[in-house]
């Protein structure tokens, strides 16, 4: 968080800075030729007011033409201090009456105009500007358009153009710092919140994983709601593993106490037969835990395969037929029958072959050992957009009242606490299953008496239907 | 102007005589020559020369060739040499500022940028290419014997008066320039046509009474402090000083009415073979040292426009109004005109010629 914060804010200015930064550069160019433009109609007005003093110096005397260049229209080209200036007077038939003789005209072809004409043009190697204008005298002997051409250099437009340019740009310049200090405080105004959160973040006790809650702009509600649903979620993760450690502690701690009291008195009993029906005992003991440790191992993977195993299309008539033929021993101490159908020859869901297998061997597990007297049967029926996967046995069951509270891990279906053999893992291990998969564990009754365990799973859609179909 | 070269023959190491008028006086570093500074000048070297000694004090091991001639050969002289890419003088040094205007229009000067230059007045500098160094008043002088105090014209239009007053006394006993050889003459003469009444009645009256024409400022003022000429119309300030100071028996007056003001240009040469000891000579013409010895030696009027012991007339602050100064910039291009200097020359002529003994 403190890495990022730094960057976004960076990043926001380095972008707003750059797009000033072009604003900049198009506006001094902009300005600059604007400048010029405004320098020139300045400057333009002192050459052709030059150029038209001179003209109207110009004057016929008998025989020819005189002209008489007025040191005023000098002084008004002077202005512009540091400039050159240049002059032609050309007389009707093109001949140089007074100024440098090779200067050119402004005038482009034709003949010569009052008006005058300005151009951009260079003269012995400098850059000038140049206006030719025409008067058109008659005298006794002589008639015809005396062309009067001003050259002048062009420092001081471009001093005028630079000055002004160079204020324009100040202005924006300072418009500019004036938006960027705007935009810094207004990025670092709207990233406070991000901050707050940091600050909250870092402030609190790593034991505290209750929900934020802070004020916040709109904009930063997503980020507090994604912050709070991790921590629900961490928290609903720790307080599970947390209530498992203890509860699994607390479960192996009472079978070991037993077993451990049972070898005590094994090693000081003498008797032989004693000592057989106590060892017996304590297989038996051993077995229940071995059993306990197993389903405590398979229920801790179950919630981890939840977690982190991607689910793929699985067979559940496969699993089921599976999981029935490895879980039901080869030898009962009594006669059982065993019944398994299905309506359909394959029902495939989305789920974890693993976890599936280990639900349903669960279930069957818990048929044999607590119902059963003389009756299995798993059958696997379409239901409700998903399949329903059975495990009935004509046993006792588990009465209506408790249904809920059996499927919490440690609780026993039945109610002698002594018989000791049972877990209480099985139907909480295949519930959470059922609900990682999104389906459901169940009990029912049948018609017949009979008590059954369901575990509902929703059923593959495209795959299925694309099947039938 | 060049009467002077002669004087100086018997004082200096080496005297060339260059092309025409033109005469090479050479200043030997007084340290042991490490370089050459090569100034053309229209100016007196008498006048000048305190400068030189003054600039060898801080740059002893600069041997200065000082080559004299008048302002128009000056004139040409820079502009072949600068139209052949020629580079035969470091900086050139005229009264005649128009044509260092011309010069530097044409491209032909290199800029000079340094905080003693800076401190001029702004008017006296033309794209830091042409500098003026002094303020030298256009003045009346005349001789004291000749000309009672009650006469002594204070104005143009005084001096009008007098010749319509004593036409007899004053006939042939007024000089000025021959404009059409005075670069300085014509400067001033064509700065006064631009008062164009005055100036006519003034150029009326100088035909009446005979104007003297002369070439030269030294001339005139030599035959006003002999007699033969009485008073002597807008002549330089500052050489009408020295002579003063030397014992002439003349009287200076600073007109009351209007007084064109010039300040003596310099300018380096765009292919001046040692602009850097150019450089250093320009800054030591404006820098205190310099403006001390042309207040008190050379040139008498400096930029403060206090006037010298012994000038009659009003003080010369530029702001003012009675002083026109012959501002350095384009405004002096026309002056130069070729069409505008012979319809000037020919008018002037026309009025002066009828009675005019024609000096020269």
């Amino acid at each position: 968080m403190n890495r990022h914060v730094p960057s976004l804010f960076g990043r926001l200015i380095g972008l707003i800075a750059l797009v000033l930064a072009g604003g900049l550069v198009v506006l001094g160019w902009a300005s600059w030729i604007y400048a010029r433009i405004a320098a020139d109609e300045a400057y333009d007005r002192l050459l052709v007011g030059a150029a038209l003093q001179i003209a109207e110096s110009v004057a016929t005397e008998p025989g020819r033409i005189t002209v008489d260049p007025p040191i005023s229209a000098f002084e008004t080209l002077a202005m512009a201090v540091s400039d050159r200036v240049f002059y032609r007077v050309a007389d009707p038939a093109g001949d140089t009456l007074t100024g440098q003789a090779d200067l050119g005209t402004a005038r482009r072809g034709g003949r010569p105009r009052r008006e005058p004409s300005i151009v951009d043009d260079n003269y012995r190697g400098f850059p000038v500007r140049i206006a030719t204008l025409g008067r058109y005298v008659t005298g006794p002997d002589v008639a015809g358009w005396v062309e009067v051409t001003v050259a002048q250099t062009i420092d001081a437009r471009l001093d005028l153009a630079r000055d002004l340019t160079l204020k324009a740009m100040l202005l924006v310049l300072g418009i500019s710092g004036v938006a960027m200090l705007a935009v810094v405080v207004a990025v670092r105004q709207g990233l406070r919140p991000l901050g707050r959160v940091e600050a909250v973040l870092a402030a609190r006790d790593p034991k505290d994983l209750s929900p934020l809650e802070i004020e916040t702009p709109r904009e930063v509600r997503p980020l507090i709601g994604a912050i709070n649903h991790f921590l629900r979620r961490l928290s609903e993760r720790i307080g599970g593993m947390e209530r498992f450690v203890a509860d699994a502690a607390h479960q192996i701690r009472t079978p070991l106490t037993a077993l451990s009291a049972q070898v005590e008195l094994l090693s000081s009993e003498q008797r032989a037969e004693r000592r057989r029906a106590q060892i017996a005992r304590v297989r038996e003991r051993t077995d229940q835990l071995g059993r306990l440790t197993n389903q405590l191992l398979s229920h801790a993977m179950v919630i981890h395969r939840r977690e982190v195993v991607p689910l793929e299309p699985v067979d559940l008539v496969a699993i089921t037929r599976a999981a029935l033929a490895e879980t039901v021993p080869l030898s009962l101490d009594r006669e059982v029958r065993i019944g398994f159908e299905s309506t359909r020859a394959t029902m495939s869901i989305l789920g974890d072959r693993v976890s599936i297998r280990e639900a349903i061997s669960n279930l069957i597990h818990n048929a044999i050992r607590h119902g059963a007297p003389g009756h299995l049967a798993a059958s696997l029926t379409e239901e409700a957009g998903g399949f329903l996967i059975r495990i009935e046995d004509d046993g006792p069951g588990i009465p209506p009242a408790r249904w809920s509270e059996v499927v919490l891990p440690f609780v026993r279906g039945a109610e002698n606490e002594t018989q000791a053999d049972g877990s209480g893992l099985g139907l909480a291990i295949a519930a959470d299953v059922a609900v990682a998969h999104g389906g459901r564990l169940g009990f029912a009754r049948s018609a017949e008496g009979r008590f059954g365990v369901e575990l509902w799973f929703k059923r593959l859609p495209e795959r299925d239907e694309g099947g039938t179909e | 102007m060049t009467r002077h070269a002669l004087a100086v023959l018997t004082l200096l190491a080496t005297v060339v005589p260059a092309t025409g008028a033109d005469v090479t006086t050479v200043f030997p570093a007084p340290g042991g020559e490490r370089q050459v500074l090569r100034l053309y000048t229209a100016t007196d070297l008498e006048a000048f020369e305190p400068l030189i000694h003054g600039f060898q004090k801080i740059a002893p091991e600069v041997t200065i060739r000082y080559t004299e001639g008048v302002t128009n050969t000056v004139f040409d002289k820079a502009r072949k040499d600068c139209a052949a890419g020629r580079g035969e003088s470091d900086l050139v040094i005229t009264s005649s500022v128009d044509h260092l205007v011309v010069l530097a229009n044409e491209g032909c000067a290199l800029a000079h940028r340094s905080p003693e230059t800076a401190a001029a007045p702004g008017w006296t500098r033309w794209r830091d290419e042409v500098f003026g160094f002094t303020l030298e008043p256009a003045v009346i002088v005349y001789n004291r014997a000749l000309v009672p105090a009650d006469e002594v014209p204070h104005t143009r239009a005084d001096l009008i008066s007098l010749m319509r007053e004593k036409p007899v006394r004053y006939s042939g006993r007024i000089g000025s320039y021959d404009i059409g050889l005075s670069g300085i003459g014509y400067l001033f003469a064509a700065f006064d046509g631009r008062n164009a009444l005055i100036y006519g009645r003034l150029i009326e009256g100088f035909g009446r009474m005979k104007l003297v024409t002369r070439c030269c400022t030294s001339d005139l003022i030599h035959e006003i402090g002999e007699g033969k000429i009485a008073i002597g119309y807008n002549l330089l300030g500052s050489y009408a000083y020295a002579a003063r100071r030397k014992g002439a028996p003349i009287g200076i007056v600073v007109p009351r009415d209007y007084v064109l003001a010039l300040s003596r240009g310099a300018m380096i040469p765009a292919q001046a073979p040692n602009p850097a000891a150019a450089r250093r000579f320009l800054d030591f013409l404006f820098s205190p040292a310099g403006q001390t010895i042309i207040r008190e030696e050379a040139f008498f009027f400096d930029f403060s426009g206090r006037l010298p012991e012994g000038v009659e007339g009003p003080a010369l602050p530029v702001e003012a109004g009675i002083v026109r100064p012959i501002v350095i910039g384009p405004s002096l291009l026309p002056v130069q005109d070729r069409a505008k200097r012979a319809r000037f020359l020919e008018e002037w002529r026309r009025s002066i010629e009828p009675a005019s003994e024609s000096a020269q």
